[in-house]
């Protein structure tokens, strides 16, 4: 065989490899697709999975996906499947233990995460009432999901949008006696 | 008018110390939206509005029986009668009654309601504005017990109401002289309330201050015509309903919260 071929030979052989690792690779990525199931147990199982081959980026699409196989069988435990899964994510270091509690908060708690803030009333929450509202109001509609639609809470819910109407009225006199005040 | 209590508040006072349980009293709210300078100056207020109502009622009255004989004698379009002129002119010499005892009335009222208005103003500030973060305001109106059980709920009055003002105000100064029964979540609500409609009556009364100084000046001038201006009928059946309120509308007291908030499962995320 003359040199020339020999090197053909090789480079085939190159090219041939490189193909090989390349579909393997391919075989092995993760397809982060949704559960198909409608068990909320079994999907959560299956997102848990997909988490942890690869698919973190896809963790906000993923909870709308629980969220919404969760819609279609409520009941109060549902809260607790939504809780061991966040906290499943805060030990595997997919979320922080912040994120979590913004996470299950933010649907499944009477307390509004809009509220959050370290700063007085007066300088803080005045100056930015009517956005700290519109995030509530946000915050509610995702309350309704997670509360009502979710969890059968009705108690709770009812409870969250009062407690809106309260902050509501509470911020309008206490920005007004705020500002008489400067 | 006559079934109001404010005129007896050493009585009431002692009734709530004897009523309210010492465990409840030993809870004292943590934040002082009320100091006893806010549950003195509801108190007057209460008072100087009963007083002008008492007032005006006799006018009042006077001038409805007046109106009903004016339009049972058909004097509505026969201007140039003069047995209607007369009984014209009459109605507008009650109507500058009633402007008269307002406008001596209403600076008392002014003083009062801004009194009130000024101090809840310096208590909100302080409690709620400068020492609460946006989430302590939250908890302070979600209550930390999560007991708001109907029981415990308070009444929430929602501004005007279509209540006598005397009555109204006598409400606020029941609602707050029994806070101490109350938790700081309804507290809260309650001072936010009052303050709101403080405000809002504070303008009313100048705006009213401001209007009669015109309507006295028009109405000398029509007496000397026996015209019933519809202007005039307008005011009267304004000051009515600002002071004695409609039949129909009652107290809107807020409806308790649904149902306890407390749940079998808590969360160890939940905050």
């Amino acid at each position: 065989m003359s040199s020339s071929n020999k090197q053909y030979s090789l480079a085939t052989l190159a090219v041939i490899g490189a193909t090989l690792l390349i579909a393997s690779c391919a075989s092995n990525q993760p397809s982060c697709s949704s559960p198909q199931t409608r068990n909320l147990s079994a999907a959560t199982k299956i997102v848990q999975s997909n988490l942890m081959s690869g698919c973190q980026a896809h963790f906000d699409s993923y909870y709308d996906d629980l969220l919404t196989i969760a819609e279609g069988d409520p009941k109060p435990e549902n809260k607790r499947e939504f809780s061991d899964f966040l906290v499943w994510s805060t030990d595997q270091g997919l979320l922080s233990k912040r994120q979590a509690e913004d996470y299950y908060n933010r649907y499944f708690n009477v307390k509004f995460m809009s509220m959050k803030g370290d700063y007085n009333n007066c300088s803080h929450t005045c100056p930015n009432k009517q956005k700290v509202l519109f995030n509530m109001q946000r915050e509610l509609s995702d309350k309704e999901r997670g509360l009502l639609r979710v969890s059968l809470d009705n108690d709770a819910y009812y409870r969250a949008d009062k407690l809106f109407q309260e902050v509501e009225l509470v911020l309008e006199a206490t920005c007004m006696a705020c500002s008489a005040g400067r | 008018m006559t079934n109001n209590p404010i005129g007896r508040p050493a009585a009431l006072l002692a009734l709530l110390a004897i009523t309210t349980p010492p465990a409840v009293l030993a809870n004292s709210p943590t934040i002082r939206l009320f100091p006893t300078t806010v549950i003195e100056d509801l108190r007057q207020t209460s008072n100087v509005a009963r007083d002008m109502e008492t007032g005006l009622q006799e006018v009042i009255g006077r001038l409805d029986q007046q109106q009903q004989l004016y339009q049972e004698s058909k004097c509505d379009g026969a201007d140039n009668d003069s047995g209607c002129q007369r009984l014209a002119r009459q109605i507008g010499a009650t109507y500058l009654d009633m402007l008269t005892v307002m406008e001596e009335r209403l600076p008392d009222m002014e003083h009062t309601v801004n009194n009130t208005r000024l101090s809840l103003e310096k208590s909100l500030r302080s409690e709620l504005g400068k020492k609460m973060t946006p989430w302590t305001l939250q908890e302070t109106l979600l209550g930390t017990s999560a007991s708001t059980s109907p029981a415990n709920a308070a009444p929430i009055l929602r501004g005007r109401s279509g209540m006598r003002l005397s009555e109204r105000f006598n409400q606020y100064y029941q609602l707050v002289a029994t806070s101490s029964s109350r938790g700081d979540q309804s507290l809260a609500v309650l001072a936010a309330d009052i303050y709101l409609d403080m405000e809002e009556t504070s303008l009313l009364i100048q705006r009213t201050r401001q209007e009669i100084a015109r309507a006295t000046l028009m109405e000398q001038l029509n007496q000397s015509f026996g015209i019933i201006t519809p202007e005039m009928m307008e005011v009267v059946g304004g000051v009515k309903s600002i002071l004695f309120g409609d039949d129909e509308g009652f107290a809107s007291v807020a409806a308790p919260p649904p149902g306890s908030i407390e749940q079998a499962y808590r969360s160890p995320l939940e905050q």
